[in-house]
């Protein structure tokens, strides 16, 4: 049963950890919280499901999904937040949430109201483990690939290639890496060109492990994304993976011990209320703050 | 330039005018308005959008039938978002500005609860169409319920548990709000009385999607019953995940699972077994139910729910007790008293006690083949007459 809990946990962390690893690139350069990140998680979901039904392969959806989401990304910050930029955060957190309720009323418009499943006879090229005490299903094997497939991507982007050196300049000052000579505009194009593809993925899993996408499916990543950011220190990529899978587990240990005395999501909140009681800085600092 | 504004602007004014006036005298007898509110957008957008198709659908039924003793009713609906202050807000509108003499609420009981008194103090009639919680019609005499109250169906499913499946060991999971609280705690009282043993008792919040710690969990336990208070998302994931990890026992569940579209569809085959309380009873063979879901399915696409149909009989029992005691909100609700056996899509309506609640019987229906179907039912006075305090 131990390990049963475990396994669970970090499924559910894995999940966590690509569907706020969105919004923690965003707010790692441009410190706004995206709240707009959940929408592209959902409609990005959708745009996963259509593809699929239309095509037929997994893998063609994902990327036409993840793609889609990032150009969406690349629109989003040219049009809403580089303008926005100079101004309170405030305003940018406003616009965000505002724009994260528009598309989920978009969707529901253009899609409907109901609950939409992946077709039952999705084919995965891998099965299940199943014994009489343990249970790892096939999707959970999908999700664990494919969690671990973008972090590495992601890892590899930012420490090994040129425009991730360019991305953690920027991170670290944008004004500064603008003096100099980094086009600071290409590297917050591609910052949410990544970030919304990653968010744009999270909801394509979910929806495939869940078999369940709706409209309102980003409401509850859009603040439980938040503890994570905030757990794994502001923006830290290495920090957000290592906070969504510490999360995952507690909230799997806590339901399937204690019991669900209180709702799971808020199981989140508490231990990032407990944790910053004891390192108000967060699990994982930046160093440069 | 301005000028030419200004007698444009003017002009207007008195074609508007004109034409209004000439509307109010040659215009034909002014409809009756009936209000109605649901969750359009929001987290239970689709239980809304299901609401509103079976409403239109009731008006329109009504209206080609000849209106009330010749006269059209009209449908004023507002989107209540699933919050409370919103609904609050539209029934001040229904009951101030829109002139409706009666309300079916297609919504939750949480926006039903809240905007009731509202309904109360302006004397319109509210009929909540499938909200569970008791003070919805505790509020005063023109609030009435057309579902059961949740006591009603906790003990109901109660009665299947124990008498019907046999059950000695329950583990319970419900959802955290309205709904969930008043089925679950009346369902363990009533199944604690007959000697069942509860194992285990979890709630989630709505929304959930992960359930598998908490099945695992209830896996260890070995109930002979899983009871869950879930709605058709939440439960869909609930049977899923079960049947992932194995936990084989009889599955039971509630009127909130009971849609087409939402659960059925998303849990596929292997929903199969699973047997839930509700309102409607698609193998009847009576003409009202067969005629809804031919109806409903031919105008919408897809078959109807029990929120629906919830819904399709309040304005239903509105249409008759309009055309047989009068239109004014005053006759309506005295008239709505005086209703007895009526054959309604949800049941026979045996009547509305002093409380304004809803008497007739519990559907059980059995999930066979992916589609509900008759298993049971229960007409026990003793478990499923409503409380009259």
């Amino acid at each position: 049963m131990l390990l049963q809990q475990i396994i669970n946990g970090i499924v559910v962390g894995s999940v966590y950890s690509l569907t706020a690893m969105g919004a923690t690139l965003v707010y790692s350069i441009l410190r706004i919280l995206d709240i707009a990140n959940a929408g592209a998680y959902a409609l990005g979901a959708y745009v996963g499901l259509f593809s699929y039904v239309a095509t037929d392969n997994l893998l063609l959806s994902f990327l036409i999904g993840m793609i889609a989401m990032g150009i969406w990304g690349i629109f989003v910050q040219k049009f809403l937040y580089l303008p926005l930029l100079g101004k309170s955060p405030l305003i940018s957190l406003i616009t965000s949430i505002g724009l994260f309720i528009f598309l989920g009323d978009f969707i529901r418009l253009w899609a409907g109201p109901q609950i939409k499943d992946f077709p039952a006879d999705l084919k995965l090229p891998f099965s299940g483990i199943k014994t009489e005490n343990l249970t790892i299903m096939s999707v959970w094997i999908l999700v664990l690939l494919t969690t671990a497939i973008l972090l590495l991507t992601l890892w590899y982007l930012i420490t090994k290639t040129k425009i991730g050196l360019a991305w953690r300049a920027t991170a670290q000052d944008l004004e500064i890496a603008k003096a100099m000579g980094i086009n600071v505009n290409v590297v917050v194009a591609f910052n949410f060109f990544l970030g919304y593809s990653f968010a744009a993925a999270a909801g394509i899993m979910i929806g495939i492990m869940y078999n369940f996408i709706s409209p309102t499916m980003g409401d509850v990543p859009a603040y439980k994304m938040l503890a994570i950011i905030v757990l794994g220190g502001l923006g830290n990529p290495v920090g957000a993976v290592v906070a969504a899978m510490l999360i995952g587990l507690i909230e799997t240990l806590v339901g399937g011990y204690i019991g669900f005395f209180l709702p799971r999501d808020s199981i989140a909140f508490i231990a990032v209320i407990i944790i910053l009681l004891i390192k108000p800085q967060g699990l994982f600092v930046r160093k440069n703050i | 330039m301005l000028n030419f504004k200004k007698i444009g602007l003017m002009g207007l004014v008195t074609v508007f005018l004109l034409v209004s006036s000439f509307l109010v005298v040659y215009g034909a007898e002014k409809p009756i308005k009936l209000g109605f509110f649901a969750p359009i957008t929001g987290p239970a957008a689709a239980d809304g959008e299901s609401c509103l198709q079976a409403a239109q659908l009731a008006i329109k039924l009504l209206n080609e039938g000849g209106g009330i003793n010749g006269t059209q009713v009209e449908l004023v609906y507002y989107d209540d978002a699933f919050s409370p202050p919103q609904a609050v807000i539209i029934a001040q509108k229904l009951t101030t500005k829109d002139g409706v003499v009666a309300v079916v609420s297609g919504s939750y009981s949480h926006t039903t609860r809240a905007s009731a008194e509202t309904y109360q103090n302006a004397k319109i009639p509210m009929i909540s169409a499938y909200g569970v919680h008791p003070d919805i019609t505790r509020t005063g005499d023109y609030i009435f319920r057309q579902s059961f109250v949740g006591a009603v169906q906790g003990r109901a499913a109660a009665e299947v548990a124990t008498k019907l499946l046999g059950g000695k060991t329950i583990s319970v999971i419900y959802v955290n709000n309205d709904f969930g609280n008043e089925l679950s705690k009346s369902f363990i009282e009533y199944a604690e009385k007959k000697g069942v043993k509860i194992l285990s008792v979890d709630s989630f919040s709505l929304g959930e999607k992960e359930f598998t710690p908490v099945l695992t969990k209830i896996k260890q336990e070995n109930p002979d019953i899983l009871f869950m208070v879930a709605y058709a998302g939440e439960g869909a994931q609930i049977i899923l995940q079960a049947d992932a990890i194995g936990l084989k026992c009889q599955k039971l569940g509630t009127e909130g699972v009971d849609s087409t579209m939402q659960f059925l569809k998303v849990a596929g085959k292997k929903a199969d077994g699973l047997i839930i309380t509700t309102n409607l009873n698609r193998d009847s063979e009576r003409p009202e139910v067969q005629n809804f879901i031919k109806a409903f399915t031919a105008e919408y696409g897809y078959a109807p729910d029990m929120v629906g149909a919830s819904v399709f009989d309040a304005f239903t029992v509105l249409g008759y007790v309009m055309k047989n005691y009068g239109t004014s909100p005053e006759e309506i609700k005295n008239g709505i008293y005086k209703v007895k056996n009526f054959p309604a899509v949800t049941g026979i309506i045996k009547g509305y006690n002093e409380l304004g609640e809803v008497t007739k019987t519990v559907q059980v229906q059995k999930v066979v083949n992916g589609e509900f179907h008759y298993f049971s039912e229960i007409t026990d006075l003793e478990i499923v007459a409503p409380p009259t305090l």
